[in-house]
């Protein structure tokens, strides 16, 4: 059964290029305090995501919210070899943003984040789709579905 | 993004490392959000001076930015730490977890980081003029510094404020753009609201107002007469609730000479009464658990002016905090002391009191105090305490805070 290949273009805010398994929720995330940065673990009880990991995964969410503080946090995961390989939004805050241009600039890892695509992320990709996001050119493509 | 042959030269490392990839780093940053080009910033104030937000990676950062010689260009100065740099021991913090924040210190003293450990920059060292561009990321002085002053800066994050530092420049987008500084959202408030204000009701005006605005921009009405520190306070809590990072209350804020001002001339996109049953139910949700015996009281967030110090002074001259209770007045080491000369410290100390100087409860590890139950007076305090100190929080007035402390107990109202 060939699997569907379906592509999607939006802003590139952090450059890049990630192919991974997806991890989806529908609601806002906040990195402060939303994850343990020695496991990459989300550990904010509130959020629907609680417990599941987001190492070296797609991150598909709405929309971050949070402290200046973030890259604090951020960055640890990151310096642990456990942040995200990419991130997904429908609108990227500033905050999140400037956490993945800091990454690249002083810990040399590129974790590239695309915005504004013309469909809805967390309405049309899955948790355990395998995606590919390019943060230069702003496309992020879905090569498979979760088995 | 156009850039200045000045700016081509850091880029191409002809002013140093640290240099080009600060600047690498703001116009990847401005190239995202639509900046056209970079603006000069008069000062920076740096949220990475904490332990607690910095860890082990900021320490590595600043480390590599120290070694290849990275210095300040422009006036910068710094939040608070985690520890109370003089009496750290006093509040139980680990050894260990002590020294870090010290090497953080030491770090940025060598960048020329003007070392003010507090989230009040703008109170002293660093004061804004109106229409000033300034790289700052401590949310509740952004927010001070952008409705208050009329100065012009995003929320940057923590090290973002450092790139801006180096280069003393940011991207010109976001509320550096006068037209993006129009209100959005109209909040009205009651006549007979506005009459009676007392200080409490400023941390939970702002509390309601981050909550319903989230990152946009707020315009208030009915507001007569403030002072300082209740519009410190007001925004610091509408920043923590929500991500404000800059309101308009008309009469009172520069931008905000009449309504039609601080709308900039368009309809708001959405309008909100506001009286004393918000105020009441607000105030219902920045209290957590039942009242009590308290263990702690916090104020003094954002840290406390002196006409602050002098109020605590006064409410606590001739008292006594019950046993068993703390009481900590968070503030910076310019009005320790100038409350010092002016006998406050005394009367705050006998009564069995602590300051803590340069941090915060928000800021410092506690866990050793095994603490259960926060009473604050900051409706920010409110807002993280639960997630931060691990306690329950019991939002009260000043004279509430202070009266819980000297009785040992706390009804939620």
């Amino acid at each position: 059964m060939s699997s569907p290949r379906i592509i999607f273009r939006g802003n590139g805010c952090a450059p890049g290029d990630f192919e991974g398994e997806a991890v989806v929720s529908s609601r806002p995330f906040g990195f402060w305090q939303g994850i343990d940065p020695q496991t990459g673990i989300v550990i904010d009880k509130r959020h629907d995501l609680c417990g599941t990991s987001l190492r070296n995964k797609v991150f598909v969410f709405p929309f971050g919210r949070g402290s200046t503080g973030t890259p604090g946090i951020f960055l640890e995961a990151v310096r642990n070899g456990c942040a995200p390989g990419a991130i997904v939004n429908v609108k990227s805050e500033p905050m999140i943003v400037m956490c993945a241009l800091l990454a690249e600039a002083f810990f040399k890892v590129q974790i590239p984040i695309v915005d504004g695509l013309e469909a809805t992320p967390q309405d049309v990709l899955r948790t355990g789709d395998r995606v590919r996001v390019n943060g230069s050119t702003g496309v992020v493509e879905m090569l498979g579905p979760a088995c | 993004m156009h850039l200045t042959d000045e700016e081509r030269r850091i880029l191409d490392g002809a002013f140093g490392e640290p240099q080009r990839i600060a600047l690498s780093v703001l116009l990847k940053l401005g190239e995202a959000y639509g900046a056209d080009r970079m603006l000069e910033i008069t000062s920076a104030h740096v949220v990475g001076s904490s332990y607690q937000i910095a860890g082990e990676a900021g320490i590595e950062i600043y480390g590599q930015l120290v070694q290849q010689g990275a210095r300040v260009k422009v006036r910068t100065t710094s939040d608070p730490g985690s520890i109370d740099f003089a009496r750290w021991r006093e509040f139980k913090t680990p050894a260990d977890y002590a020294e870090r924040q010290i090497k953080i210190a030491e770090l940025l003293d060598r960048m020329g980081v003007i070392p003010t450990w507090t989230c009040t920059p703008y109170t002293t060292f660093n004061v804004p003029k109106f229409g000033e561009d300034l790289g700052w990321s401590e949310s509740s002085a952004v927010v001070f510094a952008n409705s208050v002053i009329g100065a012009r800066t995003n929320r940057l994050a923590a090290y973002v404020d450092v790139c801006a530092a180096l280069v003393g420049r940011v991207p010109r987008f976001g509320l550096h753009v006068p037209e993006s500084r129009r209100g959005e959202v109209l909040f009205e408030l009651d006549p007979d609201l506005s009459a009676s204000f007392e200080d409490y009701f400023f941390p939970a005006l702002g509390y309601l107002v981050g909550q319903v605005t989230a990152d946009r921009i707020p315009v208030i009405v009915g507001v007569r007469q403030t002072t300082f520190d209740q519009l410190k306070a007001f925004g610091a809590a509408a920043a923590a609730s929500g991500s404000v990072a800059l309101y308009h209350m008309v009469g009172v804020t520069p931008e905000a000479r009449t309504l039609e001002e601080a709308l900039g001339g368009r309809l708001p996109a959405e309008r909100i009464s506001v009286g004393r049953r918000e105020i009441a139910r607000t105030m219902e949700q920045m209290s957590t658990g039942q009242g009590g015996a308290v263990d702690v009281v916090g104020v003094g967030c954002p840290h406390a002016s002196i006409d602050q110090m002098r109020r605590y002074a006064t409410l606590l001259r001739g008292k006594r905090v019950h046993t068993g209770v703390e009481l900590w007045i968070c503030t910076n080491t310019m009005v320790e002391e100038m409350a010092r000369r002016m006998g406050y410290v005394e009367a705050i100390e006998q009564a069995g009191a602590k300051l803590m100087v340069g941090t915060c409860h928000n800021d410092c590890p506690l866990g050793a105090w095994g603490f259960r139950r926060l009473v604050t007076d900051s409706g920010k305090f409110a807002y993280y305490t639960p997630t931060t100190v691990g306690t329950d929080c019991i939002f009260a007035s000043t004279e509430g805070c202070i009266e819980a402390a000297i009785t040992g107990r706390v009804e939620r109202r």
